[in-house]
């Protein structure tokens, strides 16, 4: 542990830490331009400058490449140094005279004019490497290089020449301190039309998500990117966020791994997904950035959102007049006939959003306003008095018009005629429907679909939540549309089910079992797939079909299916059955 | 060599001069059924440049300078079949204008002392038998069988021995520093890279002389504890680099490279690594970026190479002078050597003459030489007897040095002290017809081009400077030039990253501190008293013309009219300034007006 003085103070340095590194970590200002926390230091701006003491022999240093030498003296604003800062702001003022960083720093240090004739007005690169080392270091992608030297050095790709190097990650543009590099997308509007806009790769779901902590993107993260496109060549690139965390949290070489483990009760909430709006080609989902789907509004008007929850259309203006339209997908015989039965309240609620927010003229097209629950009919009266206008008739046609705006098209049942209004922004309330691997899901837990594609309960009025196999509840959307306050009374009444089985400690099995003896067993399997609750299972070692006695039903599908007939059905055997009957009809047993 | 000859005849500066006088001597020879009596050498530079070609006979010592292809029948004839010296050829000492036939007695040669250059142009360089026949690896067998490193480390550090790439650190420090280093591998790096314009030791050394410097480094490995070694020159050194190959080749095939040297134990090997030229390509670390494949840029050296080198290894990084002279230590002793040179500078010094000297070429002397001995004994003095006005030492980056410093003892301290430096050894004289600022210009454009640009000041202060210094010469200069060329410059010295930023104001304000009378008059008066810069010169017939009419004859744009022997006008609408006149004139009748 090594002991420096700086500026009178007496600070404790680590093994391998520049002068520079304990100045900042003591809250001692010393400034820089081509630093960075996680590049290499570079020395080449020479604005870090500081008088450094060492064996009595004083010298000007710079701070950022200085290592934090034991029993050594710094000065960071002795008047030879704040000299030095000078003549290198005068110089590099005079290179880019218009860049507010270098005017601001340059201002600082009394430097007000540049102090020599300026080449080019326009210069933004101060050359202080930063972008390059980002992308050697980091981004290991080795696109930007220096080219030329002495006045006439440049930052470019080798040659100057466009290359394919570039993965395109805008590292370079993150770190340049001036902002003089920019991308430039071939199709700028293809950019812009991303209604939901770009994001960082380590962001935070969203700010009242749980756990509360960042995720990585590893289709944007810059590390994931190499890796992949260079089949594990590139292992090792980037990492800033690593090196950064200060509590260590981030662990790169994690792995996606699959836990195995043993429970007595399996509650399913898998969950919906949107239904996809551009299957209905009329609502011209997709053509114009400002006809979204309900989801994407709530991500608009959220306050931790791309807008800080203003409602704004695509070229960021307030819209004047917006359409919301019901049922896309929903009661709709070419699309899912049920009904989603959330839409009509959320769709109640963005038209009060945007009331409240943009004061813009709202259109409601709607068939049927399903207010069913509690104080729902109430809200509804409110949103009609603060001045929406509720159109009753499906929404049927949206049109995009050369001048960006939208025309929407419907029939207004209760006036008789059809209807056309021109509006900024249309909100498509789309359907509710089963996750797309809902079927893989149903197999592996045995469980039943309804006709609408989701799961079936065991009994629509008295088994909400059970499902025909034993120990595995149904909660929330994965069952039927339904709305935060069902799902969660949905929700409570799966866990309640769950640990209802769970206290119990053991679990009472019904006596009535099918039962394959081995030795009769000729290993056809034809019950394995037939039993409606996965309860056989083929014995790969003996070769025969085997009974989980805790998974039987005891329905007797797999007795009457055996191709052998010797499936036993417990306390229901032939013989047994034989004798009733016998002893019904009075006629003495053989 | 078993072979005895009767006579010798070595061969210098043969590859761009005269590619026809080697094959033309040795076909004479072999006509005249003289092949085995007289043995043609390829011999490396002799450093007198100015005279080249040039040809020593051995043993009589018999020395011919500029000889071509035409001369051979001639020579061979009257030197090697007759005996006799053909006068035509001989030299002439430039001040006395008598002829001197041996190489002995001209000054040129008897004022050097040729240590770092003991070899050049003696022996073939491409044989490492005549290498050893000169007493060659005799020092590496002392070392491996009689020192310890410690004791290597020891005698070199008492010799007092700078490293002669231009800044002079003790090299005894430098070894021992990085014996000391931790680590198992350690670098052992030669740096061929010379970068000065006007410098050309190194090169000569690395073409004429190789094993010396191979040897060097044979003993500066075994003194650190380096297992490999880097020989960096830049790609254009063709000739350095084959013979340098050659003597690895060689070295390795005599056991002096790789396993278990002469038998001691003591394992170490040698690559040749080629880099890109360029002045600022030579500063030592940015060699070592070089050496690992990155672009010869200097990074701080705050830890030093010897800790952090090559692949962040310890690094002992000499130059090939330094180098070529630890043999010679060894087997002298330190003692010899602190014999020779100033208090703190231990040793002989090379330099290259250039400039207006008569004798333009490579000088090795004993360390607090006077410039005065220099430029006017070994050098032969200033063509065309002009005035001498300034010599700049160092290099591009070296500052110059007025008349009343002539009798300064040149070593590392006092021209530092005086504004200049050692550098490399560039010695550029400068007489009365030469412009400083015109000069200082000139420097400057060389040096911000060269900058590699890394660093702000340098890359952005340099082109400050000159566009200061163009102004001043075309006439435009302010007053107040002086001060900001003078502030900027102390800032570009202070902020600088490395050597290059360091000493490139050099020039700029060691001529403002000695010659500041030059600025004036282009400021104040708007004249360039030299008569060069274009825009601040008028150039006047005075009454000294004779009228001969070479002056009318040699303007290229007819701008001179008279009378035969009548006094000769310029007419100024017509004139460009280019100044042949004025060179042309045997009278000194142009002036400057």
């Amino acid at each position: 542990m090594a002991k420096l003085i700086i500026d009178g103070q007496e600070f404790q340095a680590e093994e391998g830490q520049t002068v520079l590194e304990v100045a900042r970590k003591n809250g001692i200002a010393i400034p820089t331009l081509c630093y960075h926390p996680v590049l290499e230091p570079y020395g080449g701006c020479r604005l870090c400058m500081v008088e450094v003491i060492r064996h009595g022999r004083s010298q000007l240093v710079t701070s950022c490449t200085y290592p934090a030498w034991d029993g050594i003296e710094v000065k960071t604003h002795s008047e030879p140094v704040i000299e030095a800062r000078k003549a290198v702001l005068g110089l590099l003022l005079s290179r880019c005279p218009n860049v507010p960083l270098i005017q601001n720093l340059a201002y600082e240090y009394g430097v007000k004019e540049p102090p020599f004739p300026t080449e080019n007005p326009e210069e933004k690169c101060i050359l202080c490497g930063l972008c390059v080392r980002v992308c050697h270091e980091m981004v290991k992608a080795n696109v930007l290089n220096f080219a030329d030297h002495g006045p006439e050095r440049k930052v470019g790709p080798a040659f100057m020449e466009k290359t394919r190097q570039c993965i395109g990650c805008g590292a370079c543009t993150i770190v340049c301190p001036t902002g003089a590099i920019e991308i430039v997308l071939k199709e700028a509007a293809e950019y812009q039309a991303k209604p939901l806009g770009p994001t960082s790769a380590i962001y935070v779901p969203f700010p009242q998500a749980i756990p509360r902590v960042p995720v990585i993107d590893t289709d944007a993260c810059i590390r994931f990117r190499q890796h992949d496109r260079t089949n594990g060549q590139i292992a090792d690139a980037c990492g800033a966020c690593e090196m950064l965390c200060e509590a260590g949290a981030i662990d790169l070489d994690q792995q996606d791994e699959i836990l195995e483990l043993d429970v007595g009760a399996i509650v399913v909430a898998t969950g919906f997904q949107l239904w996809d709006a551009h299957k209905l080609p009329q609502y011209s989902y997709g053509k114009s950035p400002n006809i979204i789907t309900g989801l994407e509004f709530e991500r608009l008007s959220n306050a931790s959102g791309i807008t800080g929850g203003q409602i704004l259309c695509a070229d960021g203006k307030k819209p004047e007049k917006v359409a919301i339209i019901h049922c896309v997908g929903s009661r709709d015989k070419n699309a899912h006939e049920y009904c989603s039965r959330v839409c009509c309240m959320y769709a109640l609620k963005h038209a009060h959003q945007v009331r409240e927010k943009t004061g813009a003229q709202v259109y409601e097209f709607y068939m049927d306003m399903r207010a069913f629950g509690k104080a729902y009919e109430e809200f509804y009266e409110r949103v009609q008095e603060e001045g929406v206008v509720m159109v009753r008739g499906r929404g049927a046609e949206v049109e995009v018009l050369e001048n960006g705006k939208l025309r929407v098209k419907g029939e207004d049942a209760n006036l008789g005629k059809v209807v056309a209004v021109e509006v900024d922004m249309v909100i498509l309330n789309t359907a509710i429907e089963p996750v797309h691997d809902a079927s893989r899901i149903a197999s592996l837990f045995g469980l039943g679909r309804t006709t609408d594609g989701f799961f079936a309960e065991a009994h629509p009025k008295l088994r909400p939540v059970e499902t025909n196999t034993e120990g595995i509840f149904l909660a929330g959307c994965c069952q039927a549309p339904r709305d935060v306050p069902d799902t969660v009374a949905h929700a409570s009444a799966a866990a309640a089910e769950a640990l209802k089985l769970l206290s119990r400690g053991e679990v009472v099995i019904s006596p009535q079992t099918a039962y394959i003896p081995a030795e009769l067993c000729s290993g056809c399997r034809v019950c394995n797939a037939l039993c409606p609750y996965n309860a056989i299972s083929f014995d790969e070692e003996r070769k025969v079909s085997v009974v989980n006695d805790a998974l039987c039903k005891g329905c007797g599908t797999c007795v009457a299916a055996c191709p052998s007939g010797i499936i036993v059905a417990r306390h229901f055997t032939d013989d047994q059955i034989l004798v009733q009957i016998e002893a019904l009809l009075g006629t003495p047993t053989s | 060599m078993a072979e005895r000859h009767r006579a010798d005849v070595l061969v210098s500066c043969l590859h761009d001069r005269a590619p026809d006088l080697l094959p033309a001597l040795r076909q004479e020879i072999e006509q005249r059924g003289l092949a085995g009596e007289v043995r043609v050498i390829e011999a490396g530079c002799r450093g007198f440049c100015s005279m080249g070609p040039v040809l020593l006979i051995e043993p009589d010592g018999t020395f011919y300078v500029g000889v071509q292809a035409a001369d051979v029948p001639e020579l061979v004839e009257e030197t090697l079949v007759k005996g006799r010296v053909v006068e035509r050829l001989t030299y002439r000492e430039p001040t006395t204008r008598k002829r001197i036939p041996r190489y002995e007695d001209i000054p040129f040669h008897s004022k050097q002392q040729r240590i770092v250059l003991r070899h050049c142009g003696l022996i073939n360089p491409t044989s490492i038998e005549e290498y050893i026949a000169v007493g060659g690896y005799q020092a590496l067998g002392k070392v491996l069988t009689e020192m310890t490193p410690e004791q290597v480390i020891e005698e070199i550090k008492r010799s007092g021995l700078r490293g002669r790439g231009g800044a002079g650190f003790p090299t005894g420090r430098k070894w021992e520093a990085a014996r000391k280093a931790h680590g198992d591998i350690k670098y052992v790096v030669v740096n061929g890279d010379e970068g000065d314009p006007n410098c050309f030791m190194d090169r000569a050394l690395m073409e004429a002389d190789p094993h010396s410097i191979l040897e060097g480094a044979i003993i500066a490995a075994y003194a650190i504890g380096a297992q490999h070694g880097f020989f960096y020159i830049p790609f254009e050194h063709t000739l350095s680099i084959k013979n340098v190959r050659t003597a690895i080749e060689q070295a390795r095939e005599y056991g002096f490279l790789g396993q278990n040297i002469l038998g001691a134990g003591f394992d170490f090997d040698m690559e040749v690594r080629i880099g890109a030229h360029c002045f600022v390509g030579g500063e030592s670390t940015a060699v070592m970026a070089a050496i690992e494949g990155r672009a010869s840029e200097p990074r701080s050296k705050y830890v030093h190479t010897t800790e952090k080198g090559v692949y962040n290894r310890p690094s002992c990084l000499n130059n090939v002078k330094t180098l070529s002279v630890v043999p010679e230590i060894i087997l002298r002793g330190a003692d010899w050597y602190t014999g020779i040179g100033t208090e703190t500078s231990k040793g002989t010094a090379v330099f290259s003459l250039a400039g207006k000297v008569n004798n333009v070429g490579l000088v090795e002397v004993p360390m607090g030489i006077t410039p005065r001995e220099l430029i006017f004994e070994i050098g032969g003095g200033i063509p065309n007897k002009r005035r001498f006005k300034a010599l700049q030492i160092g290099g591009p980056s070296g500052g110059f040095l007025p008349e009343s410093l002539l009798d300064m003892p040149m070593d590392y301290e006092t021209l530092d002290q005086a504004g200049a430096m050692m550098g490399t050894g560039g010695v550029i004289v400068a007489d009365d017809r030469t412009c400083l600022l015109d000069t200082v210009k000139f420097f400057l454009e060389f040096l911000q081009e060269e900058s590699c640009g890394k660093c702000t000041p340098c890359r952005e202060g340099l082109p400050q400077l000159h566009r200061i210094l163009s102004r001043i010469v075309e006439g435009r200069g302010e007053p107040a030039d002086l001060e900001t060329l003078e502030s900027l410059g102390r800032a570009i010295q202070i902020t600088s990253l490395c050597g290059l930023g360091k000493t490139a104001p050099n020039p700029v304000l060691s001529t403002l501190r000695y010659f500041r009378d030059e600025y004036l008059a282009h400021i104040e008066q708007k004249k360039c008293p030299a008569g060069v810069c274009k825009a601040l010169v008028t150039f006047v017939i005075n009454e000294k013309c004779t009228g001969c009419g070479v002056c009318a004859r040699k303007c290229p744009q007819n701008a001179i009219s008279g009378e035969l022997k009548q006094a000769h006008v310029i007419n100024q609408s017509l004139c460009i300034k280019c100044g042949v006149c004025r060179d042309a004139c045997k009278f000194d009748a142009i002036s400057v007006a």
